[in-house]
């Protein structure tokens, strides 16, 4: 017998020892395995192209390219939110000057009643 | 993740008390071992895990070793089974039989005789020494190739080599003293 058959003929015999193993022992690993199934994070894949685990970037087997993409949506954002803050940039002297020149003077909406009469429905 | 874990905690246990000789010392390092597979490789692919794993798990039980200074452990039970040594009986691998059985005891009396068949193989594999123990459980067990069992020990494909087969000698030697045939 050369020494594969010797190694595979000791196969079974391992594999029944390992299948022997205690019930006690048996629970401890299983309760091992879902410890470290606790602190296992099924890996997120967005686009294909980053991994995301945890909330950390995994970026160890991805290209610089790739890396650079995991960064795309928050630049893309910022961006939206900047053009936003720059459209509703509203002049507070126009709100003044149109203000003055309704026919109702700005006394009017210190009035309560008037106001409460303004926030009541209409016909 | 978790069916790759489950299918590997019993062997990798076994192996851990081959190694180490105690069962609490062994299911602490299939714990930390299973814990940083699952923590540090959560994105690798179901196909690099069994050796990714394997590296771990003998990294552990060689940081057991470290911590507990107990590396002459098994030398002295070489010495007490006669492994260490060559002899001029020739190659025990030559004259050990091969049975074609099922390997189903049928009778008590075959349990019987098979768990003391399986004690006597365990007591053999743990006295060998801790290289020779790694490369056959790695290649003959876990069924590594040479190349992947070398990356797992780091050491070179001949190292493996020569280690295979001193253990596999010294396992036929020592089952062959005992009367046992596979």
């Amino acid at each position: 017998m050369n020494e594969n058959e010797f190694g595979s003929k000791m196969k079974p015999w391992l594999d029944r020892s390992a299948a022997a193993v205690g019930e006690m022992q048996a629970t401890r690993l299983r309760a091992a395995r879902l410890r470290a199934m606790d602190a296992y994070r099924e890996p997120v894949r967005l686009l294909g192209l980053v991994t995301v685990n945890a909330g950390t970037a995994q970026t160890l087997h991805y290209s610089v390219f790739q890396r650079a993409m995991l960064f795309l949506p928050i630049a893309a954002l910022i961006a939206v939110l900047a053009l936003k803050s720059v459209d509703d940039g509203s002049d507070p002297g126009d709100i003044d000057a149109q203000l003055l020149t309704q026919e109702l003077p700005p006394d009017a909406f210190l009035d309560q009643d008037f106001r409460s009469w303004l926030g009541k429905p209409q016909g | 993740m978790s069916d790759f874990l489950a299918s590997v905690e019993r062997r990798a246990f076994k192996q851990a008390v081959f190694a180490v000789h105690e069962e609490q010392s062994a299911l602490d390092i299939v714990q930390d071992a299973m814990l940083r597979l699952a923590e540090k490789y959560p994105d690798r692919p179901a196909a690099e895990l069994p050796l990714l794993f394997q590296r771990i798990l003998q990294n552990a039980i060689r940081d057991h070793f470290r911590r507990s200074k107990v590396r002459s452990t098994w030398t002295t039970l070489l010495g007490n089974l006669g492994l260490g040594g060559e002899d001029d009986e020739g190659d025990p691998l030559d004259v050990m039989e091969v049975e074609e059985s099922s390997n189903i005891p049928a009778s008590p009396a075959d349990r019987l005789e098979q768990s003391q068949v399986m004690a006597a193989i365990e007591e053999a594999v743990k006295a060998l020494p801790e290289r020779q123990r790694e490369a056959f459980m790695l290649r003959y067990w876990e069924e590594l190739d040479v190349s992947e069992t070398a990356k797992v020990m780091g050491c070179s494909e001949g190292s493996v080599k020569t280690h295979c087969s001193r253990a596999t000698h010294a396992l036929a030697k020592v089952l062959r003293a005992k009367g046992i045939t596979l």
